[in-house]
């Protein structure tokens, strides 16, 4: 089931990842759905949902993109991994630890595609990279990740009966 | 079987593995037919995102600029009275020129470019890569390397090709260079892009002139693009005493995040000069 709910709701993002998300572009940063979805789903999900997730997710966002394919699977992946340990240590991810994992996820993750993507030979300018792209980014993340994390925990209680989705 | 799949590490290596696998194959180009294939229906949904999204901006910038609008309604009427006046001036230089050519013998050729229309139907989702997808590919006659412009100048250039769609990469993207000169003083130098979406005209030698607001125009030097294409407009220079070369910065004309049809350059190819550096290479070595 998780497959195929990735593979509509990550299309439907990713169409509007690049066609209305540049529109509210500031400076270079803008909404970073794709991103927000499969933060917002592994953090109650089982480690293998959010895998598909970030996989699937990631392959879609490269698809549209001069990045290759597998750089955004890569981080994301890495970024599920993580959410899992920090999971597995708390009793519940609260909504403090959400603003963090937002903060940093994002970050990590922009992070990682610059340097994967200047790895594999394009050119990346990092200092200003960091004030037009990832810092507006991050911003713009804490603010949308709200409705998207409403509206994925009501579809994962929805999926699984009223029940807590782990569970 | 349930076992490896539940073990942690396994799976982390495991992703890894196929990520890493994914990008290799993609960046040497062995994924190319799956990725133009896989992508058509993104493009089709994206494409169609894209256009009630920008139909929704321009109605909203209309409305809000119609004020402004009418203020400079009344600007621009006074301002075509005095540009009337110098249009039979230059009217007059025009003719003069035209008759001293002759008489010179002189024969300019027009470069005849033939254009095809494209809608953008994406935009890169990447923050730090500046690309946009047209709708036209190879079937439509669409060749790596081909400009892109409007009637405002120069957008990029086709980066990569398949049967209905094409990249291109844009000016403003930092591994963008495109050699340039300025209209009037016809100083060279080379134009890269920034992330801020603005130009930087780079390699001006020290001691030339760089009138603010002189156009910039491709030079056509190097054969990646044909000369006298707009690209943009000088906005301030930077010089600074220990640096050998100085700098501008240059606003193109074009709003490049609300690009909605655009037209490639199909009668241009760049030129390939890839054999004369290994001619080089080879005299050096020898």
């Amino acid at each position: 089931m998780a497959i195929y709910l990735s593979i509509l709701l990550l299309g439907l993002a990713t169409a509007l990842q690049s066609s209305v998300m540049p529109q509210i572009r500031v400076l270079g940063g803008q909404p970073d759905l794709v991103f927000l979805l499969v933060l917002a789903w592994s953090v109650n999900t089982r480690l293998q949902d959010g895998l598909i997730w970030a996989f699937v997710g990631g392959i879609m966002n490269n698809l549209l993109s001069a990045a290759p394919l597998g750089v955004s699977s890569m981080t994301m992946i890495l970024l599920v991994f993580v959410i899992d340990a920090i999971r597995r240590q708390v009793y519940s991810i609260g909504l403090p630890l959400l603003v963090l994992l937002v903060i940093f996820g994002s970050l990590f993750h922009q992070l990682m595609v610059m340097m994967i993507l200047s790895l594999v030979g394009h050119e990346i300018a990092f200092l200003d990279s960091l004030s037009y792209v990832v810092a507006p980014t991050i911003a713009y993340n804490l603010v949308v990740i709200w409705p998207v994390y409403w509206f994925i925990r009501r579809m994962q209680r929805r999926l699984a009966g009223g029940r807590p989705a782990l569970m | 079987m349930r076992k490896w799949r539940s073990n942690r590490w396994f799976l982390l290596a495991f992703s890894m593995f196929l990520c890493a696998g994914l990008i290799v194959t993609s960046q040497i180009g062995l994924l190319a037919p799956v990725e133009s294939i896989a992508a058509v229906p993104l493009n089709l949904l994206s494409g169609l995102f894209n256009r009630v999204a920008l139909g929704l901006t321009n109605g909203a910038e209309d409305f809000a600029e119609l004020q402004s609008l009418r203020e400079r309604n009344a600007d621009l009427e006074e301002a075509l009275a005095q540009f009337q006046a110098e249009l039979v001036e230059l009217r007059e230089i025009a003719s003069d020129y035209q008759r001293l050519a002759e008489l010179l013998d002189y024969t300019t050729t027009v470069s005849n470019q033939e254009f095809l229309a494209a809608d953008v139907i994406n935009v890169d989702t990447s923050g730090f890569l500046r690309t946009i997808t047209l709708n036209r590919g190879t079937r439509d006659g669409v060749a790596i390397g081909m400009p892109v412009v409007t009637r405002q100048g120069l957008i990029g250039r086709v980066l990569e090709v398949s049967a209905n769609a094409a990249r291109v990469l844009l000016v403003t993207d930092p591994s963008s260079a495109v050699s340039a000169r300025l209209q009037t003083t016809r100083v060279e130098g080379s134009i890269v892009g920034q992330l801020s979406g603005n130009l930087r005209m780079t390699f001006i030698p020290l001691g030339q002139t760089i009138p603010e607001g002189d156009l910039v125009i491709t030079s056509g030097l190097g054969g990646n693009f044909p000369p006298d294409l707009v690209i943009g407009q000088v906005t301030s220079i930077r010089q600074f005493e220990f640096e050998l070369y100085q700098e501008a910065e240059v606003r193109s004309l074009n709003n490049f995040d609300t690009l909605e049809i655009v037209l490639v350059v199909t009668n241009f190819q760049p030129v390939d000069l890839s054999i004369f550096q290994g001619n080089g290479e080879e005299d050096a070595g020898s």
